[in-house]
């Protein structure tokens, strides 16, 4: 399944590059994130749930940023898989960022799949699904950087 | 999968005790305890039919009814309408006609053709497809079934005038 | 303890959810059981609502309006002659729902807690302005379609509540119909309409083309007088496109939904004014 987006922060390049590098700031964006913790400088570990009305399923990720053109890009993969292996997910995504007038602008593209008991009745409410924590994630990571920014000044 | 449990049911006029998870559906425990191995387990998901049975008078998915919901209820399955002149009926006809090929949908077909001949002695065509419009066979292209459920109605008008 | 727990009364079964935060309740087992065996849902217990006799039943009450309880199967409401008039697309709605096995156990409580997108009840009741009763700790309440329906799969139910009744209101004369187009009979529906005749106008809700079905009171407003200008249906369809946020899936893709929305509506609409 592929997606992708673009969203501007009103925030200068190198804050957002520290950002987008920064695991803690970055778990506290990713909605029902449980918990971030450090492997090595690019690989990190997260327990994820996400709901979906009645259906809920707890993650265990691992997060590789495979390649970084600091601070213009980076393409990083994540594999989560559910205690006992009951579904995997695995996604490829790239963050490319750009000057923006307004301040930065960050365009995102990720390959999600999924396999197992949430993949096989291939719910096209999933893409739906996807689609609104990326809004949610992009509303607070704006946010924070808003924050953070007025913080600064 | 649950603990295990006492589970009590009437089946095919008898009371009957199994010890089996408590979240089994109808169907694992009609097969898997009981041996009354006519229900199959096509989908799991109510859509094939191949699981059909008798819940008090009507034909249900028996992969969609937990056995720890069928307190006080009347389970009927295929082996227990054997007496039923409208399933004889009905089993000859689909013998006669060639209907069954594989057999897996057979159970659920006749269980279904059953009720709906209980209801609605001669139905045409449209209606037979209707009522069996929830019991997919992979095998015979459904035409000599509907044959065969003509067939049945008709022998049966002969016997009841 | 057993795995299935069977409550008598609603004030039962709303303690035994609330005791048992991992249970769910259990209507007709059509959509439940569905997806526990394919173990998308893995309840700790169920709570049976089967044997409540305060959920049974379809009653005209005292103000007029009809209280359908939410044990009330498919099979019941496809056959219910108080479902008339302005409120014949509800049975029409209840009599397509998959076949007539899952007709029998299927419950409109059960089908209106899930709130598949792609449900037929939803844009029936949605276009009938009927009410959800909902049954809870905090005891009952009673919301409207919009208010009830929040999101993709989301609904307001409360942990440890679900939906008691639905309640229409008076019916008018109509008529109204139901229109599904689906792969195959029996299938959740690709697009589908509900549309009532009020007057010289129209109600009409489109369903599984977004979260909740589309409705827009204001384009209704717009098209009244004007059943007959195909111009003014072809817009009221444009205006409903636009409100709709269509999944691609394997029933078919969002551009082949939006296709379909304007001519499905414009052909609902004939079956209410000619019809």
């Amino acid at each position: 399944m592929q997606l992708d987006g673009s969203f501007v922060v009103c925030a200068p390049r190198l804050r957002v590059w520290e950002a987008i590098r920064d695991p803690a700031l970055m778990a506290a964006c990713v909605p029902g994130c449980q918990s971030a913790e450090r492997i090595t400088d690019t690989a990190y570990r997260a327990v994820v749930t996400v709901k979906f009305g009645p259906i809920s399923a707890t993650f265990n990720v691992v997060l590789d940023i495979e390649n970084e053109v600091p601070p213009d890009s980076l393409t990083a993969r994540a594999k989560g898989e559910e205690g006992s292996r009951a579904s995997t997910v695995s996604a490829l995504s790239t963050l490319t960022l750009s000057d923006d007038p307004a301040g930065t602008r960050v365009d995102w593209s990720t390959d999600v799949a999924i396999a197992g008991r949430l993949g096989k009745y291939g719910l096209g409410l999933m893409r739906k699904k996807i689609e609104s924590l990326s809004a949610e994630f992009t509303a607070a990571f704006a946010a924070r950087l808003a924050q953070t920014n007025q913080g600064a000044a | 999968m649950a603990r295990k449990e006492v589970l009590s049911l009437q089946i095919n006029g008898t009371e009957r005790e199994v010890f089996a998870p408590g979240d089994a559906t109808l169907l694992t425990v009609l097969r898997d305890d009981l041996s009354l191995t006519a229900a199959k387990r096509g989908c799991n998901q109510g859509v094939c039919g191949a699981c059909t049975v008798m819940v008090d008078d009507a034909p249900v998915r028996a992969c969609l009814t937990l056995a720890g919901a069928c307190a006080g209820r009347a389970v009927t399955t295929l082996e227990g309408l054997g007496s039923d002149p409208v399933m004889q009926a009905l089993q000859e006809a689909m013998i006669v006609s060639g209907a069954v090929q594989c057999g897996f949908c057979t159970s659920g077909m006749l269980v279904t053709a059953r009720d709906l001949l209980a209801q609605t002695p001669l139905p045409d065509d449209a209606t037979i497809r209707a009522a069996l419009s929830g019991n997919l066979c992979r095998c015979t292209g459904y035409t000599r079934i509907v044959e065969a459920v003509h067939s049945a109605a008709q022998a049966l008008r002969e016997v009841t005038p | 303890m057993s795995y299935v727990l069977n409550p008598a009364t609603v004030e039962q079964a709303v303690q035994m959810l609330a005791s048992h935060p991992g249970a769910r309740p259990l209507s007709g087992g059509a959509s439940l059981v569905a997806m526990k065996n394919a173990r998308l849902i893995e309840p700790d217990c169920l709570v049976n609502l089967a044997g409540i006799a305060a959920l049974r039943g379809i009653a005209r009450q005292a103000d007029g309006s009809l209280r359908i309880g939410g044990l009330s199967r498919h099979r019941d409401l496809a056959e219910c002659a108080l479902l008339a008039g302005d409120q014949a697309m509800i049975r029409q709605a209840a009599g397509v729902i998959a076949n007539r096995v899952v007709r029998n156990m299927g419950t409109i409580g059960g089908a209106v807690g899930n709130a598949d997108p792609a449900a037929d009840y939803l844009p029936v009741l949605a276009c009938a302005e009927a009410r959800v009763e909902l049954a809870g700790p905090g005891g009952t309440r009673h919301l409207t379609m919009p208010d009830y329906l929040l999101g993709w799969y989301e609904t307001a139910l409360q942990p440890g509540e679900f939906v008691a009744a639905v309640i229409l209101p008076p019916a008018g004369p109509g008529p109204s119909v139901y229109r599904k187009l689906a792969r195959t009979p029996g299938d959740y529906a690709t697009v589908s309409v509900a549309c009532a005749r009020v007057g010289e106008g129209v109600r009409v809700a489109v369903g599984a083309c977004g979260p909740a079905p589309l409705r827009s009171p204001v384009a209704e407003g717009a098209l009244a007088g004007r059943l007959s200008d195909p111009a003014a249906v072809a817009a009221f369809g444009a205006a409903l496109v636009d409100l709709s946020d269509p999944v691609d899936d394997v029933r078919g893709s969002a551009d082949y939904r939006r296709r379909l929305i304007p001519r499905m509506v414009a052909a609902a609409i004939r079956d209410v004014t000619e019809g």
